[in-house]
């Protein structure tokens, strides 16, 4: 393990919030990842599988080199990492300072379940006698007050939701471990001044407060309450404003002067909010409105109560920010259109969906509906609800929502096996990602989802049948209307921001966009208006898991450049210590058993002992009370210090828990942690806890135990250099990340300058003027000390593996040198597509959106003489053999409309369209398109435009679908969207090892998890050799990259993992099947020596070599066939 | 088209027209030795020799229905790092199959070698060849393959053989044909790939057509072979179907690891049976022992016989040469073509058919055995 100095936050433990967090570990700094869930994943918890491999994978995640720093299991049960500090339940609550060095306070809710002693047992739950409807399964089912927040985490530990428990302190019995302290008692010294003129107000405020437990005075009048907070310690009071004689505001005035820290909650007609809110200003904390809701009440009262518990939380120091809150999801029962939601039992929304499938779910994932129980056999999928809605406000694309609507089908159709029809109802489908546009075309033509391009005018109840069947009333393409019934309705609803993001906003002073998301710097996604406080993943607007783990890593990269700036420098804290040499003993095992407060029967011990001591490699056995406790941990070191055994087993309820601290026990001992085991035996109703059990879980340990081999782990050098091929944006970008953190960069560039596409790009379409992220970018790398850039040079080959490539480039006079480099990035970059259709290259009036875009700039086009202009999107791509959506085209065009619109308004334009991908906040541009009076036309791949040159115009023929004809268009000017091809020579990709995707862009080692690896460590890929993308996606993904690739800089020696896979040479029979076998390419023949090589770095220890190797001479480290056929014994015994 | 030519037979002397034949090869100047199958000087039995004189072709009997062992791992021995020359061999179809599985696991190369192969009407048992030979003389050969070509399994074919579809050496460079033919007269050579072409041509033969009813020669003794070969399958699986019929199946066995030795494909330096993987601690065998009452020893048999099929079967060609070695005449032969028959069909794969072919497990395919793998 390492540590550098410098410390971050990562604001939400969700998918980005973890991936910020791991990118940040793993280069050594020390993270704080909190959340205000009680649980990490975020909403990835709640799904099980994501588009477009309608699987998980999340573990992918997980650090590749160092592994041992880190859990190594799913993701989505939990992490541990040395480097990360998990605090769930937390919120910030104040920032102050510079970059660099903030001073964050943080608080966290009081846990009133310890989780040291909490063993999971679920004994709580089940006396519990509140039921309230469960968030994990969006409210369709019911969990206790005291539950699991998600089913599968580890450590599984239980929770009280505060707000629904009534303080019956039936758990708190019930709890074996003593792990629940309700604060029952406490409450009681909690007092409460209740100032109202009216009796009844003050009686029943009395009986609720009282019912939850505070003692509760009251006073009839503002001089009555002064005199009682002078005789007595309150510590809230609540006030009515409008009271005769001394008012509230009075009250609050007078109150404060004699005690200042009094805190006070207005309470007020909604007719005088307005005072309420100026009380605010002079120190009242909160205001109600009367009538009040008693429930939001009490959970005001009770979050006081809380803060006052918890004091004012922990002030911590960090030198950088990452806030990664994840978005909220729009509830249609608050729209104007609901689709019947809240009042149909069957229509539901997407995210209720995602439940229904779950295994976890509330139908055991049986595609069935909740509120029947019948079969799910006809379902509609209604797109765009609460995006893309003038009428709510939301006037932006959630960019997700198609995607996900489309796997929902196709999980559905698996799981009915094929028994069910499954149609979505769309706008647009936004198949913009990269791969997305196959995946939905194989949705249609092999799986057979209906896509319906239409309108939903309404959702009701089908009145011929009481099956609670629903009737679709919607519009198709062409406007007729048609009825259709399902039994069930999926709702794909869209975005909102994360709860509490404008309060978050304004503590931190960061901007929001118009629509209530954290609004990023032009030409950058994670950069907020203030220094050192990042965006990562949705918190800027909702985002695939692709992009969010980008921008996460983006993040994580421009946090970690203002760490290093301010003196983050590294430290590597080395792992010196001297162990016993055991190799040569008979394994002497002490086994040490947890007894956990007694809960084995009487007769276990001697039992399980004489099993045990018939094993002459068992030293002794022993059992102890509760070694979760600090007292219980004493005693079980003690027990090693006296016997000095070779190897230590413990068996505990959570062994998870234990890893560490064995670790520290074994240092303390001089013993190799390698030789140290715990084993969990774990009680819950389906495992419950007997000798017989526990005898085998202790004969698996000792097995594993006997034939462990505590040899050294093993690390590759690394030369601390950069190469990165490509000297566009992403190209600059990745190289100027990588040098500001110290390290030399190799830039290498074909052309004559840097620059790209930018060289030709002029603004985007937020109106950013592009050259000055072009000029900005160019001075900086070639004034950077650390970056050498070669231009009018190519890579002509390379070898080796992660930590040290040999590249040799050439130059345009052909000499060639050779580089020596610890990582690759490759940002090749890419071009529009040649146009070969509508009549291009017979006349210039047919040009492409980039050459209109030249034209434009250098002026060799006069808008004000165009009547007429046709834009043909899609042109040779979204179809075979191109398809797929190049992302940036509907963009263009919408910005090339909208100039040639504001040049010359009386302009005729149309796009032909087949779907604007105008995703995220683009939409916006889309509806202004439309207000200034763009003729958006959509017509489908079967039935293409026809062009007709003449002198003069370009005669364009398109049927169009609301019209029902076909029309014939004269314009002026036709301007092709052709896409983006990638300029990645497959030569350059191979010969680092990685490999390109059927369209000849970089193929990433995951297209979700490891968006910008390559299977093959230390080579990485952004910018548009990675896939289509704008200029700031561009700078995400390069910063990605850059953050990956820092990873391995960092280390001057890169560690593998303790479980990696060996050749026992002597058995070898060199079939090379290991080779063929390993996914990581980690293993080569060495043909002068005759051997099969393991690079210990690359392999992951998945064990795959070891399965196709016949005798074993491939073998995992640590799970070795002796041994896992010892253990299997032991299980089965 | 391949190349196609017909030598002649004297007196009815097919294995003396065979060795003038492999004589020619020899002196063709390219081959500097083959590696045939001849009798030794010193007692009349079989084994395959590497010859380079020319003279001692003479005792070559490529026909004979001796199959000591399958060539194929002597083969590799021969090839797998270059020699300094170029070798034929004359093999059987089941010897040239299991060399291309050996290729394929990088046991051994085809860059310096010439893989002639006859129609292979099969062979006896080990010590049925050696009682054959005694009552036979120097006849044998002639005796058996007159009776062979008759259109009639011999009783005392092994069993491996009578139920074996592949008679004919499709992977061989060159071809020696035999069905169809008037053996009496004349003896089909082909020309299978350029390497063979090559050969051909250097051998000074004219080209004539493939004899007429060669097809449905080849076919009918593959339909005959089939026919035996599903009801084995179905015998011996109806045999196996269970842990306890299974290990009935195997209780003679004994744990000589002659099956493994005889193995062609069995390609292991060391197998891990005689690792320290299976040197159990003496405490192990005490902890067996009080857990059953009793513990077979040595132990380990059944899980022997499983981890081979395990690791063999999908390379498995079906040569027989485990039953062969066995010395409890355990039916191992049967029961490997039955588990590999149906593995191989798993994977759309088969032993041997071709080098272009990977093994199934250096292959990842991210769709298939899903119910199996229990990924959704």
């Amino acid at each position: 393990m390492k540590r550098k100095i410098g410390t971050a936050l990562v604001a939400g433990a969700g998918i980005s919030g973890i991936r910020a967090a791991l990118d940040l570990a793993e280069c050594g700094y020390g993270v704080t990842l909190i959340d205000r869930c009680p649980h990490i994943g975020g909403i990835l918890s709640q799904l099980d599988y994501q588009f477009p491999t309608d699987r998980c994978g999340m573990c992918k995640m997980l650090p590749s080199i160092a592994r041992d720093d880190s859990s190594q299991y799913c993701l989505r049960k939990g992490l541990f990492h040395e480097n990360i500090e998990i605090r769930l339940s937390t919120e910030i609550i104040s920032l102050e300072g510079e970059p660099g060095h903030f001073k964050v306070m943080l608080r966290g809710k009081p846990g009133l379940i310890s989780h040291e002693l909490c063993t999971g047992c679920g004994a709580c739950t089940a006396v519990c006698p509140v039921e309230v409807p469960d968030e994990f399964n969006e409210g369709l089912s019911l969990r206790k007050a005291v539950y699991l927040p998600v089913p599968h985490a580890i450590p599984n530990t239980y929770v009280i939701d505060t707000d629904a428990c009534t303080r019956c302190g039936a758990c708190e019995e019930a709890c074996p471990t003593a792990a629940i302290r309700l604060s029952q008692g406490e409450r009681r010294q909690f007092h409460i001044l209740v100032v109202d003129d009216e009796l009844i107000v003050r009686d029943s405020l009395k009986e609720w407060l009282e019912d939850e437990g505070f003692s509760v005075d009251m006073a009839e009048s503002g001089p009555e309450a002064l005199e009682q907070l002078a005789n007595c310690a309150y510590h809230l009071m609540l006030a009515d404003i409008k009271m005769t004689g001394m008012d509230g505001v009075e009250l609050l005035k007078k109150a404060k002067e004699a005690l200042p820290d009094l805190c006070v909650v207005m309470m007020t007609a909604y007719a005088t909010v307005e005072t309420a809110v100026e009380a605010m200003k002079i120190g009242a904390l909160d205001y109600l409105i009367k009538p009040f809701d008693p429930n939001a009440l009490i959970s005001m009262v009770l979050r006081i109560y809380q803060d006052f518990e918890t004091g004012q939380g922990h002030l911590s120091d960090f030198g950088a920010v990452v806030l990664c809150g994840g978005a909220a999801y729009f509830n249609p029962a608050e729209s104007k259109n609901p689709f019947g939601y809240g009042v149909l039992p069957n229509v539901i929304t997407s995210l209720e969906f995602e439940r229904i499938l779950s295994g976890t779910g509330p139908c055991q994932g049986k595609l069935v509906r909740p509120s029947d129980g019948k079969a799910i056999r006809k379902a509609a999928w209604i797109q765009c609800v609460g995006s893309r809605d003038l009428q709510t406000d939301a006037d932006f694309c959630s960019d997700v929502c198609c995607m996900y609507a489309i796997k929902e089908c196709l999980l559905a159709r698996e799981k009915a096996e094929g028994e069910i029809e499954t149609t979505i109802f769309y706008m647009d489908m936004r198949t913009f990602g990269k791969s997305f546009q196959r995946y939905r075309d194989q949705a249609e033509n092999e799986q057979g989802v209906r896509f319906e391009r239409g309108r939903i005018h309404s959702v009701i109840q089908d009145k011929e049948d009481n099956e609670g069947n629903l009737i679709l009333h919607y519009s198709d393409r062409g406007g007729a209307l048609h009825d259709e019934s399902y039994d069930m309705v999926i709702l794909a609803v869209g975005q909102l921001p994360a709860a509490g993001m404008a309060e978050l906003a304004e503590m931190l002073k960061i901007p929001l966009n118009p629509w209530g998301f954290a609004q990023s710097e032009p030409f950058s996604l994670t950069q907020t208006g203030r220094e050192g406080i990042l965006l990562g993943g949705s918190f800027s607007g909702l985002k695939d898991i692709g992009e969010s783990v980008t921008q996460a890593s983006a993040a994580a990269l421009s946090a970690s450049r203002v760490i290093h700036a301010a003196g983050g420098s590294q430290e590597i804290e080395s792992d010196t210590s001297e162990y016993r040499d055991v190799s040569r003993d008979y394994p002497k095992i002490l086994v040490l058993v947890c007894t956990c407060g007694n809960r084995l029967s009487a007769s276990d011990p001697q039992e399980i002992v004489r099993e045990l001591e018939k094993d002459p490699a068992v030293f002794h056995v022993e059992f102890l009370g509760q070694t979760c406790t600090a007292e219980g941990w004493d005693r079980l070191a003690g027990l090693a210090e006296k016997y000095k055994p070779n190897r230590i087993l413990i068996a505990a309820c959570l062994s998870y828990i234990y890893a560490r601290k064995l670790r520290e026990l074994a240092r303390q001992i001089g013993l190799n942690p390698a030789l140290t085991e715990a084993v969990s035996y774990h009680q819950s109703a389906s495992n419950p806890r007997g000798s017989g059990n526990l005898l085998s879980l202790l004969r698996m340990g000792i097995a594993r135990l006997r034939h462990a081999d505590p040899s050294p782990v093993l690390s590759v050098p690394v030369c601390q250099e950069a190469l990165v091929v490509g000297g566009g944006i992403a190209g600059m970008t990745a190289a100027l990340a990588v040098a500001d953190h110290g390290f030399q960069v190799y830039l290498i560039e074909q052309a004559e300058v840097l620059g790209g596409n930018l060289r030709w790009l002029q603004k985007t379409i937020e109106g950013y003027e592009i050259k000055t992220l072009l000029d900005d970018t160019r001075m900086k790398v070639e004034k950077h000390p650390r970056i050498q850039v070669h231009i009018r040079t190519r890579v002509i080959a390379s070898y080796g593996q992660v930590g040290s490539f040999f590249t040799t480039v050439q130059d345009e006079e052909g000499l060639t040198h050779t580089l020596e480099h610890g990582v690759t990035v490759l940002a090749t970059g890419g071009t529009e597509a040649a146009a070969t259709s509508y009549g291009y290259g017979t006349s210039s009036l047919v040009v492409t959106q980039k050459e209109l875009e030249q034209k434009l700039a250098e002026k060799s086009l006069d808008p004000k003489k165009l009547a007429a202009v046709v834009m043909i999107q899609c042109v040779g791509s979204r179809e075979e053999p191109r398809n797929y959506c190049s992302r940036v085209c509907c963009a263009s065009a919408l910005k090339h409309a909208l100039y040639l619109k504001s040049q010359n308004p009386d302009m005729a334009i149309y796009v032909l369209y087949r779907d604007m991908m105008s995703y995220g906040f683009a939409e916006t541009y889309f509806t202004q398109a439309r207000k200034a009076g763009v003729i958006f036309i959509q017509y489908e791949v079967k039935e293409k435009p026809r062009v007709k040159i003449s002198d003069q115009s370009v005669y364009v023929t398109v049927f169009d679908p609301i019209l029902g004809s076909e029309l014939e268009i004269e314009s002026d000017l036709l301007v092709l969207a052709t896409g983006i091809v990638p300029a990645l020579p497959e030569y350059i990709v191979t010969t680092f090892g990685a490999s390109v995707d059927r369209d000849g862009f970089f193929q990433e080692a995951e297209s979700k998890w490891r968006p910008v690896d390559s299977l093959k460590e230390g080579v990485f890929g952004c910018g548009i050799a990675h896939s289509p993308r704008s200029a700031a996606e561009s700078v995400i993904s390069a910063e990605a990259a850059a953050q990956r690739a820092l990873r391995i800089l960092s280390y001057k020696q890169l560690p593998g993992g303790k479980f990696t896979a060996k050749v026992r040479h002597s058995l070898c029979s060199l079939c090379e099947r290991c080779i063929a076998a390993c996914p990581y390419g980690a293993r080569v023949i060495d043909t002068d020596s005759e051997k099969i090589q393991v690079n210990p770095v690359m392999c992951q220890g998945c064990g795959s070599c070891a399965a196709v190797c016949p005798n074993s001479a491939s073998f995992l480290e640590g799970y070795s066939i002796r041994q896992m056929l010892e253990v299997v014994d032991a299980a089965f015994a | 088209m391949a190349k196609t030519a017909q030598i002649d037979v004297k007196a009815q002397d097919i294995p003396g027209s065979l060795r003038g034949f492999l004589r020619s090869v020899l002196e063709s100047g390219d081959i500097r030795a083959i590696l045939v199958p001849l009798h030794l000087p010193m007692k009349n039995t079989v084994m395959p020799a590497l010859v380079s004189d020319p003279e001692r072709l003479k005792d070559a009997d490529p026909l004979a229905p001796a199959f000591p062992m399958n060539t194929a791992k002597v083969v590799s021995r021969l090839t797998h790092k270059p020699s300094g020359g170029k070798i034929a061999a004359v093999l059987r179809p089941c010897e040239i199959r299991a060399f291309v599985e050996l290729v394929k696991l990088k046991q051994g190369k085809t860059d310096e070698i010439v893989i002639i192969g006859a129609d292979c009407p099969g062979a006896y048992g080990n010590r049925d060849y050696l009682r054959f030979v005694a009552e036979n003389g120097t006849e044998s050969t002639m005796k058996f393959y007159r009776d062979s070509l008759s259109g009639k399994d011999s009783e005392k074919l092994s069993s491996a053989c009578k139920s074996c579809e592949f008679p004919v050496p499709e992977g061989a460079d060159l071809l020696i044909g035999l069905l169809g033919s008037d053996t009496e007269k004349q003896v089909m050579i082909q020309a299978l790939t350029p390497k063979g072409e090559e050969l051909f041509g250097k051998l000074g033969l004219s080209e004539s057509a493939e004899p007429p009813g060669r097809k449905a020669a080849v076919e009918s003794l593959i339909a005959r072979r089939k026919a035996y070969r599903d009801k084995m399958f179905a015998e011996t699986a109806q045999s196996v179907d269970s842990i306890g019929k299974l290990t009935a199946y195997l209780a003679d066995c004994v744990n000589c690891y002659n099956c493994r030795v005889a193995c062609p494909v069995c390609y292991c330096k060391e197998c891990v049976f005689v690792t320290d993987v299976f040197d159990h601690d003496p405490s192990q065998y005490l902890k067996w022992a009080e857990r059953k009452g009793a513990v077979k020893m040595p132990a380990d048999t059944l899980f022997y016989h499983i981890t081979r099929l395990a690791h063999m079967s999908t390379a498995c060609v079906g040569c027989g040469q485990c039953s062969n070695a066995c010395p409890n005449d355990i039916r191992l032969a049967e029961l490997f073509r039955t588990v590999a028959y149906r593995t191989q069909k798993a994977f759309d794969y088969e032993a041997g058919r071709s080098l272009e072919e990977a093994p199934p497990l250096s292959v990842f395919r991210e769709a298939e055995f899903a119910e199996i793998e229990g990924i959704k």
